[in-house]
């Protein structure tokens, strides 16, 4: 990478971790700082259009403010995204190590268990998932987790087969070191960086994947404020009341483009440090 | 020279047979019916469904032996006259002549007495049967006349028999065990032609139509379209020419614009937010009180269903036999938290069962909640799917409060019968209600009749069970050229035999 190159992405960089970090401390203070009680209906103010004095994005079909449900949306978003990525991570981790370090036919079952997870699309199963144990943000939060498991379990299966071969690692386990210091010491902190480029990818398919299920309506349930949920209201009055689309829309786009461009840098700026 | 006069033959010659073309293809086009159905029916089969979705398209394929008219009334379909015994225990059917079935066969009483017999065969399990509890037998005196026998005097015969369900197959299908359910076969305007299922079904016309200079259309296309904007969408363009969907939003649009017109009138549907009244807190009727207080109906029909006339009791607005109690328990929130603060102030979360299919009862679900917020009234949503609902709302009453809108029946006894005991989803009943149900069924009076529904709906209006909310209108958006289109509001069925494209 050219120096040029790098330092625009080094902006790039700040610019995305800026706008999580704003869009975090929303989420994480969305009672102070919301206007308006995101459930509060106010008939009256039905289709305030944005600009309006106390609805400064506008005001939706039952007249609640929609500045307060997207800042409120931002908690189920992230929520999810925190959620679901710590559960794929936990399943992926147990799942990668015990086949990278077993080897065998343990790791061709498991393996094998994971590229049959991978072979479905991801939404479809999600539907799936969701219709038999029920509607419910919990439920989609698990789904997800399940459903991308296997991204993290290749990724730190692989990583396992060439760390163990390592010369370090070698002498470390000639030592007797214990392999649970093995892994702790040894392992998990090499392979930290390609986790956290994974981690931020599905963080940001995650976020799509609950808005697609919200606004199927399998998702987060009304009246809860959630983006996919309001674009799910919003497709009725698309022709007379764009507004309610779009904020919610351009809250989605922004959020997953910025975690999926995190984590393009930090893969080349990882990749640099190697 | 020569080459500039080919040049402008050969424009000449492509015009017009391109010119030829679409007035062919509008000829085509003009004589078909693009219908947008709101959703894809459950089966085809009239004798073993409830629902709406079913009837709408099998109207235009069946014909039962009465049926009501424009006004409600009740007059001849394929029985051209009928008459009533002194002690009205025996019904006689003199069957019109020369009717078809679309397989060739004629009709006679045969059919009529074995379609009866299969929609009360207990083995078929039909959800109609019990309607038809009071028949004790069908004769068939000749091919012409069909004789019903009742155990005792039942009113709302008549009714029963104008009802899509009681639609007549031909003998010859029944006994041959033919898939109704996916190809139905009757003497309806138009024969059944296909169904791609969620997608569209077909009708073609059906040439021996008994009725005179009906139907008008070539062919009917049943597009099944579940989303407003996108059937609103497709009239806007053309594609459609009736859509049964309108969204509160598109009427102005649809008024406005010259090329769509809009039929408005009252549906016949009881919009309601039900009450389990086996349940605490919700057995205590100031509880119940409350709830009726809190709710704002005129914002709940304005908003959520696109508009209606508020009522008070389980009757919709235009029924003959509607009374009108809506200012029994006006809104009035104060008056609602007084009741609550006395009855119960420390109330559970009540369970708000939505079901999730039908987006305007979902959005009068969040409109409830916000107004019993108000009150001081916690409710927790909990949306389920249809199936869900029927089975686990509506059968098993596994529910605190849930939204609904109960459908047009042609006879008060439908509609009212549910209360005779306590086995109905909200757990209501009551002795006298009970037996005035009873009474009206065997009177064939009709101021009598209406005094003893008037008594039941009184019942009703002051220990409500529910929030009888109103009866919304009902929005049917058309093409400026669609002339002769009929729907039944208390059937929730469309009329499609003389409808023309201009």
């Amino acid at each position: 990478m050219k120096p040029q190159t790098e330092t625009a992405a080094r902006i790039l960089l700040w610019l995305t971790v800026g706008y999580i970090v704003v869009l975090s401390a929303a989420a994480a203070a969305a009672p102070l700082l919301a206007p308006a009680d995101p459930l509060l209906q106010n008939l009256p103010a039905r289709f305030a259009p944005p600009g309006s004095p106390a609805y400064p994005l506008g005001a939706d079909d039952f007249g609640r403010d929609v500045l307060s449900r997207i800042i409120y949306g931002a908690r189920a978003a992230l929520l999810v995204g925190l959620v679901s990525v710590g559960i794929a991570l936990a399943i992926g981790l147990v799942i990668g190590l015990t086949a990278g370090l077993l080897e065998g036919p343990v790791d061709s079952a498991l393996m094998l268990l994971m590229d049959a997870v991978l072979s479905f699309p991801t939404v479809l199963l999600a539907i799936t998932v969701v219709s038999v144990f029920g509607y419910g943000l919990a439920q989609v939060m698990a789904a997800i987790g399940v459903i991308f498991s296997p991204l993290f379990a290749r990724i730190i299966r692989a990583e396992t087969l060439t760390l163990k071969h390592e010369p370090y690692v070698m002498s470390a386990y000639a030592l007797g070191t214990p392999l649970r210091r093995i892994v702790a010491v040894h392992l998990l902190p090499n392979m930290l960086p390609k986790i956290v480029v994974q981690c931020t990818v599905a963080f940001a398919l995650a976020i799509v994947i609950e808005a697609s299920l919200s606004f199927l309506g399998l998702g987060a349930q009304p009246p809860q404020p959630s983006w996919g949920l309001m674009l799910r209201n919003a497709r009725n009055y698309l022709f007379d009341a764009p507004w309610l689309a779009f904020y919610p829309g351009l809250a989605i786009g922004l959020t997953v483009f910025s975690f999926n461009l995190l984590g393009d840098l930090l893969n080349e700026l990882l990749q640099i440090r190697r | 020279m020569k080459k500039l006069l080919l040049l402008v033959l050969a424009a000449l010659t492509a015009g017009s047979m391109y010119a030829g073309g679409a007035s062919e293809a509008a000829v085509a086009q003009a004589e078909t019916l693009q219908f947008a159905l709101s959703g894809n029916p459950n089966t085809l089969d009239p004798h073993a469904t409830e629902g709406t979705l079913t009837f709408q398209v099998l109207k235009s394929v069946y014909d039962t032996l009465v049926e009501p008219d424009q006004d409600g009334r009740i007059v001849a379909a394929l029985a051209e006259s009928w008459r009533v015994s002194e002690d009205n225990l025996r019904w006689t059917f003199r069957l019109r002549d020369g009717v078809v079935f679309h397989n060739g066969d004629a009709l006679t009483s045969a059919d009529v007495a074995a379609s009866f017999e299969r929609l009360l065969e207990p083995a078929f399990g039909s959800p109609h049967a019990k309607e038809l509890a009071a028949l004790h037998e069908i004769r068939t005196p000749d091919r012409h006349t069909v004789e019903f026998v009742l155990d005792q005097p039942y009113s709302p015969l008549l009714s029963a028999l104008a009802t899509g369900w009681s639609a007549i197959l031909p003998q010859r299908l029944i006994d041959a065990q033919h898939d109704f359910a996916a190809r139905p076969v009757g003497t309806g305007p138009f024969r059944f032609e296909q169904w791609v299922r969620d997608n569209r079904i077909t009708l073609t016309r059906n040439e021996d139509y008994w009725m005179p200079q009906a139907p008008q259309l070539s062919r009917v296309n049943f597009n099944i379209i579940t989303e407003v904007a996108i059937q609103v969408q497709g009239l806007l363009t053309g594609d459609l020419d009736i859509i049964d969907m309108v969204g509160p939003t598109d009427i102005a649009r649809i008024e406005q614009d010259p090329r769509t017109k809009l039929d408005v009138g009252l549906s016949s549907l009881v919009m309601v937010l039900a009450i389990n009244t086996r349940r605490e807190p919700l057995s205590e009727l100031r509880i119940r009180q409350a709830i009726n207080h809190a709710v704002d109906k005129q914002a709940i029909l304005d908003v959520a269903y696109a508009g209606g006339e508020v009522i008070g009791t389980f009757m919709d607005y235009g029924d003959p036999y509607y009374v009108d109690f809506a200012d029994r328990y006006p809104h009035h929130p104060d008056r609602a938290r007084r009741l609550i603060a006395e009855a119960a102030p420390q109330t559970r979360t009540l369970d708000l069962v939505l079901p999730q299919n039908y987006e305007p009862h979902v959005r009068a679900g969040e409109m409830y909640q916000q107004m019993l917020s108000r009150v001081g009234l916690d409710v927790q949503i909990r949306l389920v799917d249809w199936s869900t609902w029927l089975s686990d709302v509506y059968a098993a009453g596994n529910f605190d409060l849930t939204v609904i809108g109960h459908t047009g029946k042609l006879d008060p006894d439908s509609r009212l019968s549910m209360f005779e005991t306590g086995d109905n989803y909200v757990g209501w009943t009551h002795a006298q209600a009970a037996e005035n149900i009873r009474a009206a069924r065997q009177e064939a009076d009709f101021d009598q009749r209406r005094e003893l529904y008037r008594d039941v709906l009184e019942l009703l209006a002051v220990e409500v069970p529910f929030v009888f909310v109103g009866t919304n209108y009902r929005h049917i958006a058309m093409r400026e050229n669609v002339t002769g289109f009929h729907m039944d509001a208390k059937l929730d069925t469309y009329d499609l035999r003389r409808v023309r494209l201009r």
